[in-house]
């Protein structure tokens, strides 16, 4: 629990009025259970600070108690408030819980409750195509290469060549982006333990005159994850290819 | 305070179970028999058998006898297919609509059918806890059992069928999470446990952590058309083809074909005893070893692995990290599938509890806990398909992953097209697939009460909230102005909330026709045993002693002629007269009771009198 987030009262309780801290979730006038506000985020809920290392093993045990504490199993019997406040809370902890667990939507969450998330698309009738992506800058270089193998894969597959052949080429053009990922993965390594220095030793980045610092770390890791995201988008392209048999296209 | 009971409600088996003193238990009948076959007869009269009687007109009466309805559950005509062939009921209903099952000249939803199997569990479990001297046995709430794999619709299904049988269905469970709560409670261990459901009609794999007595799934996986119907399917098809050029031809009528299925079946409970079985149906004879047997069945069986392998995966594990595996199902006793889970996960599957009944007692577990708020254990499962919208183009858009512990929510930002646009469509599908085609369509809605505004300005937050009963609600709300949405649901092959409620109704009334039918069955078997036991007294050798020495003239006529006349009105479905005529035959038998039993005492205390001296 950290002590910028235990002096606040950010949450009232629905039950007696009295206010409560955005980390706690059972009013301590009352000892109801609280609804959920709209304040505080999935680090605040599990009572952790906002690190990107986190030790799973905590993290499950914080996860097992807080289900005991507010799962709708227990309010079966209360009344309809608390039921309410039981389903939402459970649904909150769940939701946190899975973000936080997997390292890279943890990242995607700090980012954005650090202000720093990609623009999201919001959909018009029944909802828009997925965003064409563009390339990211530093992958220019590999990109324009690997769709020239890929052409020349494609021709030697329509030209009737052996599957290891092409199969052969096709694994090659796959190694830059291998490494390439290798290199992002130890970038975002180093830049996660920047991060978590800098939330020991200084302000926090989203506050008018935050730490200049802090903000350079997030935008840094903003530009790895699109750019790692790309990268997944062009091994699971390579994945396709390998797989197809015949002369049908499929990137 | 009226009782809470846990309900196993099984493809091929149905079951009901009740806590006592910390301990679940199965509801057994007076012979000991905990099962209710899944199984439906509704006769030309109207009456309505459920269980071992219907089973029994399976024979008799096929064409109104239904069974396997749980496959039927939640699914649209079109889903039916093949499924179909060879059952003895009509699978008809609408296009685009739920199924409807035809037996006779009536139609019921799946749903209706399994309420019928719900009351008769509810009817068993209120009769023993009478019997038990309970002041208040009235059964009135319950947790019942799906598969893991089920989707929405099925699930809305099952609770549709469960408040038609006027239950308030306190919690829908999956089966692999009941079943490993029954097997935990004396265990107290942590660890990693994959539980390996394979029954009549559904199999399911669930991989669960167990920690500091939170039963956590971790993922789950499954085919909801795979189980011992198919391998009865398979069977029954061969011997129907073997026996082709003996019946030339002739019309094979249900029946004919209920008695090859009874036939089959049997093999297949010898063959998981026995190295060898003979298949007979009337003069048709046909051996069949257990390795022919398995050869049959081994490309069904393998069918279980793919799902196990998946559901592995996601939850990040190889089969050697799993620390126990744990075999529910009637399906689990086929020794082939024992040996091919065996070797999958590289250890011996525990099989200590019954596999019929494991589920049903972790259904009475989670019951309990659910009413007296008993934290000594907390189950926490997952949805096991993707929750997504329709995009352009027909595109699948996930909202909420698979295996996301439950209760969960998800939400997606819309907006308009067109200027002043006050309503916009939204399709929700449950699947993995890409293509909205590929995956089950739940429900549409329509958001409506927009704020007229230009396009591309409104801001609706559309809110996916999935229970902890793995059932959806949506709810919506416009960011700019705060106006909530109505939200409309048309689920798409599920029942309105009109439709449940007249469906209740319907069996409340009919509750009384089956009520009063029941009491003429009691009024029947009562009148029989007057008449057995009179006819004895008639029929014993030494009557014509007794009749000389102990009844008054015409005594003996008087008895007959009464015997003759409730023979006579046996039959009759007037309750009353029926009842009149036994009430009749026990006065005018009175006296001959007694001189009997006069008789019997003398004889008893003289033998015993010549012991003594």
């Amino acid at each position: 629990m950290t002590s910028d987030t235990t002096a606040r009262i950010a949450q009232i309780c629905r039950t007696c009025g009295g206010g409560a801290p955005v980390d706690l979730h059972f009013c301590p006038q009352c000892e109801k259970i609280l609804t959920l506000g709209r304040q505080g985020d999935y680090f605040a809920f599990l009572g952790i600070s906002r690190k990107l290392n986190v030790d799973t093993a905590d993290l499950e045990q914080r996860f097992r108690t807080l289900s005991r504490q507010f799962h709708p199993d227990y309010f079966y019997n209360a009344p309809p408030a608390e039921r309410r406040a039981s389903l939402e809370r459970a649904s909150y902890l769940n939701d946190a819980y899975r973000t936080l667990r997997n390292p890279a939507t943890r990242i995607e969450y700090l980012l954005s409750v650090e202000g720093m998330d990609r623009r999201r698309t919001e959909r018009a009738e029944g909802a828009a195509a997925p965003p064409a992506d563009t390339v990211p800058p530093a992958l220019l270089e590999e990109v324009f290469a690997l769709n020239e193998e890929l052409d020349a894969v494609r021709e030697m597959r329509a030209g009737g060549a052996r599957a290891e052949e092409w199969k052969g080429r096709l694994e090659r053009a796959r190694e830059p982006i291998d490494a390439k990922r290798a290199e992002h993965e130890a970038q975002v390594q180093a830049l996660a333990a920047a991060w978590d220095a800098l939330i020991d030793t200084t302000a926090p980045a989203s506050e008018a005159g935050g730490a200049p610092e802090r903000r350079r770390v997030l935008e840094a890791l903003r530009e790895r994850m699109l750019e790692r995201n790309y990268i997944t988008n062009l091994l699971a392209g390579i994945e396709r290819e390998l797989e197809t048999q015949s002369g049908h296209e499929v990137i | 305070m009226s009782k809470v009971v846990g309900i196993d409600l099984g493809t091929t088996n149905s079951l009901v179970a009740y806590v006592q003193d910390g301990v679940p238990v199965v509801i057994r009948d007076k012979s000991g028999d905990g099962l209710v076959p899944s199984v439906v007869s509704v006769s030309a009269d109207g009456t309505t058998h459920v269980g071992r009687e219907a089973q029994r007109r399976l024979l008799t009466d096929a064409n109104r006898t239904v069974y396997s309805v749980k496959r039927f559950m939640g699914k649209g005509v079109e889903d039916v297919g093949d499924d179909g062939r060879l059952l003895p009921f009509r699978v008809a209903g609408q296009a685009g609509g739920v199924v409807r099952i035809g037996l006779g000249d009536r139609e019921f939803t799946p749903p209706e059918i399994s309420a019928q199997i719900l009351r008769e569990l509810k009817r068993r479990a209120e009769a023993f806890f009478a019997e038990q001297g309970e002041v208040d046995f009235e059964v009135d709430r319950a947790v019942i059992t799906v598969p893991a794999y089920f989707n929405d619709a099925q699930r809305t299904a099952t609770r549709d069928a469960g408040r038609i049988a006027g239950l308030e269905v306190l919690r829908i469970i999956n089966e692999p999470t009941a079943a490993s709560l029954a097997y935990g409670l004396d265990k107290r261990h942590s660890g990693l446990i994959a539980v390996y459901d394979f029954g009549g009609g559904t199999f399911d794999i669930s991989i669960l952590r167990v920690e500091d007595g939170v039963f956590q799934v971790l993922s789950t996986n499954g085919d909801t058309h795979l189980g011992g119907d198919d391998l009865d399917l398979l069977l029954t098809e061969r011997v129907l083809a073997d026996l082709a050029p003996e019946t030339g031809g002739l019309p094979r009528t249900a029946e004919f074909v209920q008695e090859v299925r009874r036939a089959v079946i049997q093999a297949k409970w010898d063959l998981s005893e026995r190295d060898e079985s003979e298949i007979r149906v009337g003069d048709y004879r046909r051996r069949v070893t257990r390795a022919e047997f398995e050869a049959l069945i081994q490309p069904i069986v393998d069918r279980t692995l793919g799902p196990c392998r998946q559901a592995l995966a996601d939850a990040e594990l190889a089969p050697a990290q799993i620390e126990e595996v744990v075999l529910v199902g009637g399906s689990t006793r086929i020794p082939l599938v024992r040996r091919l889970v065996g070797e999958l996960f590289g250890r011996t599957p525990h099989s200590e509890l019954n596999p019929d009944e494991v589920v049903a007692l972790g259904a009475a577990m989670q019951a309990d806990i659910l009413v007296t708020g008993n934290r000594e254990m907390l189950l926490l499962d997952v949805t096991p398909l993707s929750l997504g919208i329709e995009t352009m183009g027909g595109v699948t858009s996930k909202i909420i992953l698979r295996n996301s512990t439950i209760p969960a929510t998800g939400s997606e930002m819309f907006t308009t097209a067109v200027d002043q646009q006050t309503a916009v469509d939204i399709h929700v599908v449950q699947g993995e697939r890409e293509l909205v085609a590929d995956n089950r369509s739940l429900a549409r809605f329509k958001l409506r009460g927009i704020p007229p505004m230009p396009a591309g300005m409104p801001r609706v937050q559309v809110q996916f909230q999935i229970d902890a009963n793995g059932i959806l609600s949506v709810t919506a709300s416009e960011l700019r102005t705060s106006v909530e949405q109505a939200v409309e649901v048309k689920p798409s092959y599920g029942l309105t909330d009109e439709e449940v409620e007249r469906m209740l109704i319907d069996s409340f009334e009919h509750a009384e026709a089956d009520f009063a039918a029941r009491l003429l069955i009691e009024a029947r078997n009562e009148a029989e045993s007057v008449i057995m036991a009179t006819e004895k007294s008639l029929r014993a050798p030494e009557f014509a002693a007794i009749a000389a020495a102990d009844l008054a003239a015409g005594e003996q006529k008087r008895i007959e002629s009464v015997l003759a006349g409730l023979k006579m009105v046996l039959n009759s479905t007037d309750r009353e007269t029926i009842q009149k005529w036994t009430r009749a035959l026990n006065e005018a038998t009175q006296h001959l009771a007694e001189v009997i039993m006069n008789r019997s005492v003398q004889t008893a205390l003289s033998g015993r009198s010549v012991d003594e001296l």
